[in-house]
């Protein structure tokens, strides 16, 4: 019975895992494979050499690939901290603004804020752009006007990294806004009543019933936005071509220079590799931190 | 007539016009640019000429920003889809030849180009003595200023020497009105390794000797330093020096506004120019590369452009490619004895390759602007083509960057960039 049970458990599984097989493992075994080999992304697979872990050695190494890697992926960090830093504390106090049943116009204001998610990135990246310009941009044309000079932005090496995050939250912020409403809708309203018969200040509400029911929401809110982080991209390409001198170099467009552009398939793969462990780690690192504060 | 006769009519016709139709078949191919869309207009108005004499052959033209432009041509070359026809940086060819993303020109192209361009254009369009494209620009580097800053400042000429080029880059800056001397570019590699490339070999110096760097030089040491230098005079702002992905941004919109005195850059940056400026082009001067320390007169880095064709792409699509660059490039194409290529490529102030085209366009060639470029020509030296070229110039880029922001001193940078261009080129080598 049991393995009649088995078999046709199997059965119905096998499409499913078939797919996941060849659309998502099939391709990453073969980039883990390939970081070994000494590989032209112009060239057919049976032509990679293996090499080892000398494109390891490489990435990680003094001449200017593993300078440029190893500047791309702390570019690649920060950009994702200051995101999620950004991202998650905003889209919490949005949402609880909006959600709020008393206040007029809570739905034009959700679907204000969903719309920048909704606006094509090409769209964005040309008004940021002209937004950001350090002689006609409007951003320093406001700040003239409370006596703060001109600010370089996209022009500096010490703030176009920031400038491209600020274009990313603003970008985001509506999507995780709604992602905190979810949230906030799971939680029960007879709590907050109970918390008023007791005294609770609106703060004490807020720290001791809405945040640690949300922290399933926030979780999760976390993960696809380091994800999304991590995976940036257009902006980088459409606006700083990674510069100015490779700060806003992130690893998914160093990558794409390096595997396509430059045709070097194994290290271009090895510095994915890297990215993929990376973020594996940090996933992981918060589900676990998040069990934990469920097991106490 | 039942209607079983019919069709057995019908069908015995349709097999009868059949080869006549596959002969009728049409090819179609396309040209892969990143020229702007008014160049694109120009470009499928000679494709419609064409198609009068060849009405089997359909081209369709696509353009990407320069900064995609290598990038699409990698992704989609291996296939038979990709473009058919792509329009390259002559630094690229050595790497797509030898990934056989590009196809080696057909005899009779290869000997008409042979006996109709410089040789050394030819050379540059060529990898292993087989010639693999039709070049069609060339570009070459001058020094362009603004002559009403330049009377304001109280500078009478052009400066000749490197002493007289910061003179002339001191007495142009002023910090109150947001003005710098002299315009240096970032985030865009050519645009940062050619004018320093342009300033080296004007003081006798060179990029890359016998295939191997040659970043070590004293000439070398001197560049790095007037970078320096100009920087830290505040005489070059690089805040003001930012490129995007087309090659336009706050570096042209500085010069453009007068807010930059002088710049070193290409003659094509002429049509950018014109419509920035409109009637205040007429102040845009342009001068040779003044000469350093070490140098002994005006040199300046040029490079040339050229139409690849697919080598993925079937056979009846290479011919038909082949056949269109052949007829595009030919001095019966355009008007006045000039090619159709070249009327395009004048339209946006580019010098065209072709010896023929050139004495064809020499009443625009001699405007004020252009001029001054043409007499540069002939003391140009190429921008060095070899295996690792694009990624040496990046990281030059990279290291220029650095100095212009401070990062790194006028010594340590020269010590990187020649370590970094050794490894790069050894490990291309390969």
């Amino acid at each position: 019975m049991i393995q009649r049970y088995r078999a046709s458990a199997g059965i119905m599984l096998a499409p499913a895992v078939t797919l996941i097989g060849i659309f998502i493992l099939l391709p990453m075994l073969l980039t883990i494979w390939l970081s070994f080999q000494d590989w032209s992304t112009q060239t057919p697979f049976s032509s990679a050499s293996f090499i080892g872990l000398d494109n390891f050695r490489e990435i990680f190494g003094p001449t200017s690939v593993g300078r440029d890697f190893k500047g791309a992926l702390t570019n690649t960090v920060i950009y994702t901290a200051l995101s999620v830093i950004l991202i998650l504390p905003l889209s919490v106090a949005f949402g609880l603004m909006v959600y709020q049943h008393d206040v007029a116009g809570g739905t034009a204001l959700r679907t204000v804020l969903f719309s920048t998610y909704m606006v094509p990135m090409i769209a964005v990246a040309l008004v940021w752009s002209k937004l950001y310009s350090p002689s006609e941009g409007p951003l320093n044309q406001m700040l003239g006007l409370f006596g703060i000079g001109p600010q370089p932005w996209l022009s500096s090496p010490r703030s176009a990294l920031i400038s491209i995050v600020f274009l990313n939250v603003w970008q985001q912020v509506g999507y995780f806004t709604v992602l905190a409403i979810a949230g906030l809708t799971q939680i029960s309203g007879s709590l907050y009543e109970a918390a008023k018969l007791d005294g609770a200040s609106r703060f004490e509400q807020f720290r001791f019933i809405t945040l640690p029911l949300m922290r399933r929401t926030l979780l999760f809110s976390a993960v696809i936005a380091i994800i999304n982080a991590v995976q940036v991209f257009e902006p980088v390409a459409l606006i700083t071509q990674g510069g100015p001198v490779g700060s806003t170099n992130v690893l998914t467009y160093h990558i794409r220079r390096v595997g396509i552009e430059r045709a070097q398939g194994g290290l271009g793969s090895a510095m994915a590799v890297m990215l993929m462990l990376s973020l594996i780690v940090v996933v992981c690192a918060l589900f676990a931190l998040a069990n934990r504060k469920d097991v106490e | 007539m039942s209607l079983a006769w019919t069709s057995k009519l019908a069908l015995a016709a349709s097999l009868a016009i059949l080869p006549a139709t596959g002969w009728a078949q049409s090819v179609n191919i396309s040209y892969l640019t990143h020229w702007s869309p008014e160049t694109v207009a120009l470009l499928e108005a000679a494709a419609k000429d064409y198609a009068k004499t060849n009405p089997d052959v359909s081209v369709t033209v696509r353009a990407v920003p320069f900064g995609d432009l290598l990038t699409t041509l990698r992704s989609q070359g291996g296939g038979s889809d990709g473009p058919t026809i792509g329009g390259i940086y002559d630094l690229w060819l050595p790497e797509l030849a030898r990934d056989k993303l590009v196809a080696p020109a057909p005899d009779a192209v290869a000997n008409e180009v042979k006996g109709a361009w410089p040789a050394g254009v030819t050379s540059a369009a060529s990898v292993g003595g087989k010639l693999y494209g039709i070049p069609n620009e060339i570009d070459v580097y001058a020094l362009n200023y603004n002559k009403a800053l330049f009377k304001q400042a109280g500078i009478a000429a052009a400066p000749k020497t490197w002493n007289e080029f910061k003179e002339a880059a001191k007495k142009l800056t002023n910090k109150d009105a947001g003005r710098q001397g002299f315009g240096m570019i970032n985030s865009w590699a050519a645009g940062v390794v050619h004018p320093f490339a342009s300033l080296l070999v004007s003081n006798g110096g060179e990029l890359v000797k016998d295939g191997k760097p040659a970043l070590d030089s004293p000439q070398t040491a001197e560049t790095f330093q007037l970078y320096e230098d100009l920087i830290k005079s505040g005489a070059s702002v690089p805040a003001m020096a930012t490129a995007d992905a087309n090659t336009t941004g706050p570096f042209l919109d500085n010069f453009v506004s007068g807010k930059t005195g002088m710049i070193i850059m290409a003659n094509w940056w002429e049509s950018a120019l014109k419509t920035g400026m409109g009637d205040r082009f007429a102040d845009i001067a342009t001068a040779p590369i003044p000469v350093g320390p070490s140098g002994d007169k005006p040199h300046s880095i040029s490079y040339s452009w050229m139409t690849v064709v697919d080598a993925n792409a079937g056979a009846a699509e290479q011919k038909a490619a082949w056949d269109f660059l052949a007829w595009l490039n030919n001095p019966k194409s355009g008007k006045n004895g000039a090619s159709a290529m070249s009327d395009i490529l004048m339209s946006m102030g580019i010098l065209p390759s072709r010896i023929s085209d050139i004495e064809a366009h020499k009443d625009k060639l001699g405007s004020e602007f252009l001029s001054g470029y043409v007499s540069v020509l002939a003391d140009a030296k190429p921008f060095p083509v070899v295996p690792g070229g694009q990624e040496f110039s990046e990281s030059l880029q990279q290291t220029l960057e650095a100095l212009q922001y401070g990062q790194v001193s006028a010594k340590d940078a020269q010590a990187t960039a020649q370590a970094d261009a050794t490894s790069i080129l050894e490990r291309a080598a390969k």
